[in-house]
């Protein structure tokens, strides 16, 4: 969690907090939301961020939640695409539907284990990749925002995320 | 690679991406001439870099929104309206089922959290609601009621009746085959619970050993009615619910519903069929390797026969083989005329026992055959002793007490343990063919080596010999045949 060098420590004790506000106010846009419309990932985490602070919860700033939003909404989609795969799998023993198993495969959400994997193993090389991969990709933040929350330009944010993008391009489709 | 060499491979990688330089590859080449692993590494990101397309461009929740609306599991102790979570008794494609208990009403109550996902689509939700409350008007003691159908903050909730036990799918499993009455009352049990959904117009369509449960007591129900659409809906969003969807589960469903016609009354039939013949033997009827080979072979292949595979009676197995016939006009129309031929069989138990009591005849005198032929043998041997006569003799003597051993052990089975006695006939049968044509065959040569010396004697060596060929290439078949019905 320290990657971007900022004091964070009772954000980071309150993580938590975070991720179990973001699964709340997920599922209650979801129940609202119909089908076909897309949710903004940011609009999510700008909710938790106003309802967390506004309960008197100590953060420094936005930025520093922002970046522990990032990571709870990479365990929780990642976590809900594991739970679906394996539910497939188990189904996929005495149940099958012709679109189904067309369209599954290469659906990104069927990727997003994998993925999980891949910047589990970037993280090892560069941490600040991985934070911006799960600003950029999972919290759906701007490049501007994502830069902000790391501290660092934009330019660099971007050039970065080129990077890790590369790389986690190579490890995904070396299987 | 050190992190030295890592942070040279990142430095050189965003000045690449900065120069934009055409002839990238020859400007890492002087950058890193003297270090070859770094320029490996940087030749391969900037190369995947080029290939990478839309990938990680679009954040995740744009592209798949409904993950975040996936269900939450309830813990021990969770309120949802009116119900108290006591804990989870499984999870399916539908969603998750808990045990609860309703204080209201003071009982409990298995509620089923209709995954999100499924029911996101109104009109998905509509048709579910039209289907619980037919469901609901179902009160039959084989069939697992429905109580309520809740809209819980937005998600739907299904609680019905808690059966407490284990499915048919498990005593499938299980090794233990059911006895003739066992099947018999299943069957019936089933059919009946069926009968009385058909009679209000109320359609299954998923029927599987997993959707039938046998409560502690003893009793079966059907869970599940009015559901099996929900087995249709693509979890990955809307507009994969349409025409051209299979519902159902592939090794239950009848050859039309494959073909993507609508489920009817005899679509129940069929998969009320399969389940019969699964419950009697332990499998499929269609059974082929996988899945689809398995579908392929409902739209396309006969059945095995069951008659040879479990202990069931001639009425039952003709049942079943109706049930299980490729266009829904040759089966039963409805669960109902299940119920009825059911009974008509069962109504006649005596035949068969009669049947089985010849074939048990049949097996005691081929016995005697087999003592009087060594005793002739015995009497061949005092008036002619040569060295092929005595072996004959001992030979027949061999041969008569291990091929009547085999038959007093079937007669045996068949009346202490009937089930077993299929998979003991289709062991011994072909040994005892072989005993009886080599018995056959050596009173045979008795008869020729004692033909000079004594007519008589010979004749009936001869009569023997081709006695046990009848008996058992003619007779054990038919007599066979009218107590286990066409298997051999």
């Amino acid at each position: 969690m320290n990657a971007n060098e900022q004091p964070v420590g009772d954000a980071d004790a309150l993580a938590p907090v975070v991720y179990d506000e973001l699964r709340r106010l997920a599922a209650a846009y979801m129940r609202r939301e119909r089908p076909g419309q897309t949710l903004q990932a940011t609009a999510l985490v700008h909710e938790a961020y106003l309802r967390l602070a506004g309960a008197g919860t100590p953060w420094n700033d936005e930025r520093h939640f922002v970046g522990i939003a990032a990571r709870s909404m990479r365990q929780i989609l990642v976590e809900r695409a594991r739970a679906r795969g394996a539910q497939k799998r188990w189904a996929g023993l005495d149940r099958v539907s012709m679109t189904d198993a067309l369209a599954v495969a290469s659906a990104p959400v069927n990727q997003l284990p994998a993925l999980d994997d891949a910047l589990n193993r970037l993280e090892q090389i560069d941490p600040e990749q991985a934070r911006i991969v799960e600003l950029r990709y999972f919290a759906g933040l701007s490049i501007e925002d994502a830069a902000a929350a790391l501290d660092i330009s934009p330019a660099t944010l971007k050039r970065r995320f080129a990077l890790a993008r590369a790389w986690l391009f190579r490890e995904m489709s070396a299987g | 690679m050190t992190s030295a060499q890592q942070r040279r491979v990142r430095d050189l990688f965003e000045a690449a991406l900065d120069r934009e330089d055409p002839n990238v590859v020859a400007w890492i080449g002087e950058q890193t001439a003297d270090d070859p692993v770094v320029r490996a590494e940087l030749l391969s990101l900037v190369d995947h870099h080029s290939r990478a397309g839309v990938f990680l461009e679009r954040p995740i929740v744009e592209q798949a929104s409904e993950l975040l609306g996936d269900e939450d599991p309830l813990a021990p102790g969770d309120q949802v309206g009116p119900y108290l979570v006591v804990r989870e008794l499984g999870r399916g494609g539908m969603g998750r089922v808990y045990l609860a208990s309703d204080p209201r009403l003071g009982r409990t109550v298995a509620l089923k959290a209709l995954a999100p996902n499924l029911t996101r689509d109104p009109l998905q939700r509509e048709r579910l609601r039209r289907e619980a409350r037919a469901a609901a008007a179902l009160t039959h003691p084989g069939i697992c009621t429905v109580y309520a159908l809740e809209e819980i903050d937005g998600q739907l909730y299904i609680a019905s009746e808690f059966v407490d036990g284990g499915t048919l799918a498990d005593e499938i499993r299980s090794q233990r085959r059911p006895s003739r009455e066992q099947l018999s009352a299943t069957a019936r049990e089933l059919a009946a619970a069926l009968a009385s959904a058909h009679g209000k117009g109320i359609v299954h369509r998923d029927l599987k050993p997993e959707n039938v449960m046998r409560t502690r007591d003893g009793r079966l129900k059907i869970l599940d009615f009015g559901l099996a659409q929900l087995n249709a809906a693509v979890p990955d969003g809307p507009g994969l619910t349409q025409a051209g969807m299979l519902i159902g589960t592939p090794a239950y469903m009848a050859p039309e519903q494959i073909n993507g016609q609508p489920a009817d009354q005899r679509s129940d039939v069929f998969a009320l069929g399969v389940l019969f013949y699964e419950y009697a033997c332990g499998a499929h009827p269609f059974a082929s390797g996988t899945t689809l080979a398995t579908v392929a072979r409902v739209l396309e292949g006969q059945a095995s026969p069951i008659a040879g595979r479990a202990d069931v009676s001639h009425g039952v197995a003709a049942v079943i083989t109706r049930c299980l016939k490729k266009s829904p006009a040759d089966r039963f129309g409805s669960a109902a005329e299940i119920v009825a031929a059911l009974d008509a069989a069962s109504a006649d138990p005596g035949v068969s026992g009669q049947h089985a009591l010849w074939w048990r005849g049949h097996q005691v005198a081929i016995v005697a055959i087999y003592a009087g032929g060594v005793v002739l043998a015995w009497q061949i041997k005092e008036w002619i002793e040569t060295p092929l006569t005595v072996g004959i003799f001992l030979a027949l003597g061999g041969l008569a007490t291990v091929a009547g051993i085999l038959r007093g052990h079937l007669v045996f089975t068949s009346a202490v343990n009937p089930s077993r006695l299929p998979i003991e006939r289709r062991r011994t049968s072909r040994p005892l063919l072989l005993l009886d044509g080599i018995t056959a065959i050596l009173l045979v040569a008795d008869a020729l080596l004692v033909a000079r010396a004594r007519a008589l004697p010979a004749l009936l060596a001869l009569a023997l010999g081709v006695g046990i060929t009848l008996a058992s290439v003619v007779l054990e078949p038919a007599t066979t045949e009218a107590a286990f019905g066409g298997e051999r």
